[in-house]
């Protein structure tokens, strides 16, 4: 490969770069311009030139995973949207579920996005498509002119529609919009029945007015950064990660933003699959320790587990996303005795600011990371490569006083508690995300991502008895680094409304065909050139009755497509639930997934180190399970040789991690440059 | 693991485990049910339970459901006792007179044995949509005796060692109107339970069998002494509230009492129910257990959610149900619609004991949670039945406004869609908006009821059978600190030749095509002087149609 690829996240406060394909993997973090993300952009291009002689011109691949669509939501900075509902149902957006997340508040607060169109600009028309898609009432052209002339007198610059039914039938949602265009070009338009064609009014409509809430602010960032680019002479074409874990090019990702909510997160877990398949481990978990979460993922079969909806900012988010579950369990996670004489760990978190006791920032409370700095795994001059000097006189008082005074502990047993219980629940968390969809952790190999994990990750292994840990070689870069690693990919979805007794393969098919040239419309703006598009197909399934969907993939190659799918349905749900019926089962909508391999991620020839040189010094540790600190040796991540093996116990850090190897473990870099952790099988 | 000494962090790790169990059997129940009650109702938990019947761990996406396995579990170890347990048994129960809820809540029971010694007791409770009877989905509201309300399951054994006993599986088909459905969601409780048994076993081989049952107890304890530690800081004294509920659905213009007097000192919280109404002829009664869970949500929301949620927290709680009461009916008293009074019962325990905490309890919400079945055959003679469940507007506190359309107290049902109602059943919704001026008045206003209109269609055999089950429908949810009632709910029938029937809270009738149902839930009630509204709020207020400008010349004048 002659060119190089650049892949870009955009964090909130760092954003992070990597750089592939020349003789030497760069990696860097710089600082996030939150205000114009762009100039974050320039300074790395700039340093990457300076630094490491890569000139702009030679980057023939940029990826880039973006937070703007989510930050518009958290920050309530996205567009003024209108809503035009059907005539009786301009409330759907603020009635919801009516459901309350938390049982036993009394003091409640609004569970449903209704400030994303307040009443006043939510508007109805006359019209109305029946259950199986015809037309009642034909659409009141006069009501539909009235209502689009309402929400442009107030000032609305993005118009959300969703329309009964308009899933089975959108003709009435393209007339409005089409009328829209006529009036008022300038004005964004989403249709419920291109975002979410699916049924449920309320998740629909929610879906769709994100996306027009998002729409013009994703708009304007992705234009001003592909401009951006050609102004410094980037030849590659921006191409931006999207929730589902598949890339798209800049003008796609544009006109379909409520894709991006996921888009960091999904090109960690998808760095963390490449990692694996580097090192020939195709079933991952894969967990982010961040400071007041972790967030868990599965890769089975290489394949990153997809699911159908997420949520943003507590709203539901209907469109495929990579499976990405948050625990309320990290670093900054604080530690408290509760009044039965229990140590308890969470909900709270210092989070950030003023962070846990030992950054000296005001803290009081003793947090997970206090506990890792007493009892010796993390370097208080070494975190986060030296950029924050850690005190742990603090980290220690705050245990002492808060933790082991009231449950009459020494200090090392309190820290090395806070460490089981929340290693207990990160466990627990892993194994209930595992069950739940129907796989045994004991499989998979543990992949930490981010900086936090890798004093967690062996742990946690032990809890869910994993024997292998995969640490990859940069993770603090590797949502970056999956960014590189993505295929390109489109999906188009509708609904198909059809029990399989009476399904027809000729008409699945006639569907499929239409939503196949969707997606090849979308895929042909790739410049894919050259490359291979595999299509695949997918229904989402359930039993008669049930309302709870599985997608389950679909073969037209088998010899009778649908028995194939009605037996994969069968072998899924037994799966996933525990049980299989034989009862009776329902299509309800189907996929097309079109995807384009790029070449896959490569670190690139590191220089080789020499053998017997990794360790930098000594400090002593506390272990669980050892009676004593011990003195344990401390080696340099990057002095490790391919095929040496460090035997636990040993603490590895680098710039952007710490592992800690119990006893009983041993490490050694694997193809791919990670660090394979192995446990000891108890003889 | 040796000996029974456990240090506050291996336990604190058990409780996790045992929480995450109750949740995994949650999962599965939840996920593999076919009733959309269950589906969209989250009306189902799962429970583990001590040999001696304390609850070790619960998950329960509604509160209606904490503790109310007690009782049944309770029932089940009288008449099968433990010793006589077999590895694969599975227990069935759900008679309301022998420790049940209310006929479509079907407990099952599985000892859970870890290498051939039994180690606990895994539960479950599921709303079945349907267990015959009177009406379809079996909540019929003018059932006078338990006998019309469905199928009546006593303590009984449905599999011996793994076996299933055919003629029970046999008469329980014949009993009920979908029996597909039904054996599918009793299996998912199977399913959920067998769960909690391979994971209890796996924690057992970790611990030890003693170690853990000594766990189980301590861990009950601890959650007995943070609950009373949480009690003593509330002003001991006693505290009392009356509301009312519309009728019981036979004598229509009758209201019910419900009064609470709660009474708290030295840790202890007792509830005296002493003063409530008459057992009544219709099916609003309600069995003990009903009233214990409102007095565990109650205990729940003004103490310390955080409290480990086990049997531990509901020792330090005692009831006072007087029998032959609404809240302690003698059989056959009729007891399917007994949510509604839970609800209230609940609502009077908080407003009891806002005088005492006024920042933490608000004013009384709608309180409602309306229940409607729709059965009937399509013209090709497929059946359906289907079931909507609607709230109300919640209250006002001190410096928030109520929210609109939101499940409260005891329940938290999500409602139907539009587009799966049409899709499950011959009816168009026509309309489902918030009702403007619902909310009570005030300095912070209550939140919104709803409405929702429906429409029989053509594609229907016969008649389509409807049940309305209403609250608030006669008294409205009461203002607090000088704020508004919130509005009365109101649901008429238009029957297609233009006569209207307004429907008495609760009515059992049957609906043809063309025939259109407009119902409107209760608002919340306000807090608050109205004439203290910001201009701003009652502005954006009018803005958003949530009050009309008469409404806001009205309130006006008032102040």
């Amino acid at each position: 490969m002659s060119g190089l690829s650049v892949g870009i996240d955009i964090g909130g406060t760092f954003t992070d770069v990597i750089c592939v394909g020349g003789a030497d993997t760069h990696i860097m973090k710089v600082p996030s311009t939150r205000a114009d993300p762009s100039q974050a952009v320039q300074a790395a291009l700039d340093r990457l030139a300076a630094e490491h002689g890569v000139p702009a011109a030679s980057i023939e691949r940029f990826c880039h995973g973006t937070t703007v669509a989510t930050n518009a939501v958290i920050e309530r900075k996205g567009a003024r949207v209108g809503l035009i509902a059907t005539e009786g149902f301009r409330d759907i957006i603020e009635i919801g579920r009516q459901m309350r997340r938390q049982m036993y508040d009394l003091r409640l607060k609004p569970e449903t996005p209704g400030w994303l169109a307040p009443g006043a600009r939510r508007v109805e028309v006359r019209e109305r498509i029946s259950a199986k898609g015809d037309i009642v009432q034909p659409l009141d052209e006069d009501s539909m002119r009235a209502a689009v002339e309402r929400l442009l007198a107030e000032g609305v610059d993005a118009i959300a529609v969703s329309l009964l039914f308009a899933f089975l039938n959108p003709v009435h949602e393209r007339r409005i919009r089409d009328h829209i265009a006529a009036v008022a070009p300038h004005v964004a338009v989403s249709l419920s029945s291109e975002v979410d064609p699916a049924f449920r009014e309320y998740e629909r409509t929610v879906v769709t007015a994100l996306d027009a809430y998002v729409k013009p602010r994703v708009d304007r960032y992705l234009g001003q950064m592909a401009d951006h680019l050609a102004a410094s002479d980037v030849p590659a074409s921006l191409q931006i990660m999207q929730s589902r874990g598949g890339l798209a090019a800049a003008e796609v990702a544009r006109e379909r933003p409520v894709r991006l909510f996921l888009s960091g997160p999904a090109a960690g877990v998808l760095g963390g699959s490449a990692v694996g398949a580097l090192a020939g481990f195709e079933n991952l978990i894969t967990i982010d320790v961040g400071g007041t979460s972790s967030d868990i993922a599965l890769v089975e079969r290489g394949r990153t587990l997809l699911r159908a909806d997420m949520n943003v900012d507590g709203y539901p988010v209907r469109v495929p996303t990579v499976d990405v579950t948050s625990l309320g369990a990290g670093g900054g996670s604080i530690a408290w005795a509760d009044s039965g004489g229990g140590l308890r760990v969470g909900p709270h978190s210092a989070g950030a600011e003023p962070g846990p006791a030992c950054y000296a920032a005001g803290g009081a409370e003793p947090t997970v990371t206090d506990a890792s700095l007493t009892l010796g795994y993390l370097d208080p001059d070494y975190f986060a490569g030296g950029s924050l000097k850690l005190d742990r006189g603090l980290a220690e008082t705050a245990i002492r006083e808060r933790i082991a005074a009231p449950l009459a502990f020494g200090l090392v047993e309190a820290a090395l508690g806070i460490h089981r219980v929340v290693n207990a629940q990160m466990a627990d968390g892993i194994r209930l995300v595992s069950v739940k969809r129907g796989f045994d952790a004991r499989e998979f190999v543990l992949v930490p991502l981010g900086g936090g994990g890798g004093i967690h990750a062996t742990a946690l292994a032990e809890e869910l008895e994993i024997d292998r840990v995969l640490v990859p070689r940069f993770p603090g870069v590797l949502s970056a680094a999956g960014l590189l690693a993505a295929p390109i990919e489109h999906e188009r979805s509708c609904a198909y409304h059809a029990p399989v007794a009476d399904a027809s393969v000729a008409a699945i098919r006639e569907a499929c065909d239409a939503l196949d040239r969707g997606a090849a419309a979308l895929m042909e703006r790739e410049h894919v050139q050259g490359l291979t598009v595999h299509r695949r197909y997918a229904a989402d399934m359930a039993y008669v009755g049930q309302s709870h969907l599985i997608e389950v993939g679909l073969d037209f190659e088998a010899d009778d497509p649908l028995d194939a799918l009605y037996r994969d349905f069968e072998a899924a749900h037994e799966r996933i639930n525990g049980h299989a019926t034989g009862a009776p089962a329902k299509i309800v909508n189907l996929r097309a997934i079109h995807r384009a391999d790029l070449p896959g991620l490569d670190f690139g020839g590191r220089a080789g180190a020499e053998p017997g040189r990794s360790l930098k010094a000594h400090r002593e540790v506390h272990f669980a399970g050892l009676p004593a600190a011990v003195r344990t040796e401390i080696h340099d991540r990057g002095r490790i040789a391919a095929g040496e093996t460090i035997a636990g116990p040993a603490i590895i850090e680098q710039d952007d991690t710490t592992t800690l190897l119990p006893p009983g473990w041993t490490a050694r870099v694997v193809s791919g440059a990670a660090l394979l952790l192995e446990r000891a099988r108890a003889s | 693991m040796s000996g029974d000494r456990f240090d506050p962090i291996t336990l604190e790790v058990i409780r996790n485990r045992l929480d995450v169990i109750a949740e995994e059997m949650q999962t599965t129940l939840l996920k593999s049910s076919c009733s959309p009650i269950v589906k969209e109702g989250l009306d189902a938990s799962a429970s583990l339970f001590t040999l001696d019947g304390t609850t070790l761990a619960q998950a329960c996406a509604i509160p209606i459901h904490l503790a109310t396995l007690i009782p049944s579990v309770a029932e089940i170890r009288r008449v099968f006792p433990p010793e006589t347990m077999q590895d694969g048994d599975i227990y069935l129960l759900n008679d309301p007179y022998c420790g049940g809820t209310h006929l479509p809540d079907i407990a099952v029971v599985i000892p859970v044995f870890a290498r051939g010694r039994l180690l606990a007791l895994a539960a479950t409770m599921t709303h079945h949509q349907d267990v015959g009877g009177l009406a379809a989905g079996s909540v019929p509201t003018n059932a006078t005796e338990i006998f019309q309300e469905g199928l009546r399951i006593p303590a009984i054994r449905w599999a011996r060692g793994g076996a299933f006993d055919p003629m029970i599986t046999a008469i329980l088909r014949q009993n009920v109107r979908i029996p597909d459905i039904f054996m599918g969601d009793l299996h998912a409780q199977v399913a959920a339970c067998r769960i909690a048994c391979i994971r209890l076993q796996q924690t057992a081989e970790k611990y030890g069998h003693n170690s853990l049952m000594s766990a189980f107890g301590l861990l009950i304890e601890r959650a007995e002494t943070m609950t009373r530690a949480a009690l003593r800081e509330i002003p001991p004294g006693t505290y009392r509230h009356v509301d009312w509920l519309d009728n019981d659905g036979i004598e229509l213009d009758r209201r019910l009492r419900v009064e609470v007097a709660v009474t708290v000192a030295g840790g202890d919280i007792h509830f005296d129910l002493t003063g409530t109404s008459p057992q009544a002829r219709g099916p609003v009664n309600c069995v003990p257990s009903g009233s214990l869970a409102a007095a565990c949500f109650a205990v729940r929301a003004v103490t310390d959610p955080s409290i480990p949620n086990n049997g531990g927290c509901f020792r330090p709680i005692s009831l006072t149900l007087p029998e032959g009461s609404l809240v302690n009916p003698r059989s056959p008293a009729p007891v399917n619609a007994r949510s509604a009074t839970i609800k209230r019962i609940t609502g009077c325990m908080l407003s009891a004991l806002a005088t005492v905490l006024p920042e933490r309890v608000p004013a009384p919400s709608a309180g409602e949670l309306l229940v409607m079945a729709f059965g009937g055959r399509r013209r090709d003679g497929a059946p359906f039945v289907t079931g909507e469940l609607l709230g109300g507007g919640s209250g006002a506190g001190r410096g928030f406004d109520g929210v609109d359309a939101i499940e409260t107290d005891a329940t938290n049902c999500m409602n139907l869609p539009a587009e799966a109602m049409e899709l499950e059943a011959p009816i168009r919704i026509r309309r489902w908006s918030l009702c403007a001026d619902s909310g009570g008045a005030g300095e912070f206003r209550g939140g919104l009821g709803q409405l929702k209109e429906y429409e029989i269609l053509d594609d229907l055999d016969g008649a389509l059978s409807f049940s309305h089950r209403g609250e608030r429908h006669v008294v409205a949810a009461s203002g607090m600190a000088g704020g508004g009632d919130g509005a009365k709910a109101r649901s008429v029938i238009h029957r297609r030749d233009g006569s209207t029937v307004e429907i008495p809270s609760k009515m059992v009738t049957e609906l043809s095509p063309g025939d259109r149902v407009i119902i409107e839930t209760a608002g919340g009630a306000g807090w608050g002087p109205p004439a203290r509204r910001s201009g701003e709020a009652l502005a954006a207020d009018i803005a958003n149609g949530k009050v009309s400008t008469a409404e806001a010349r009205r309130l006006d004048d008032g102040a």
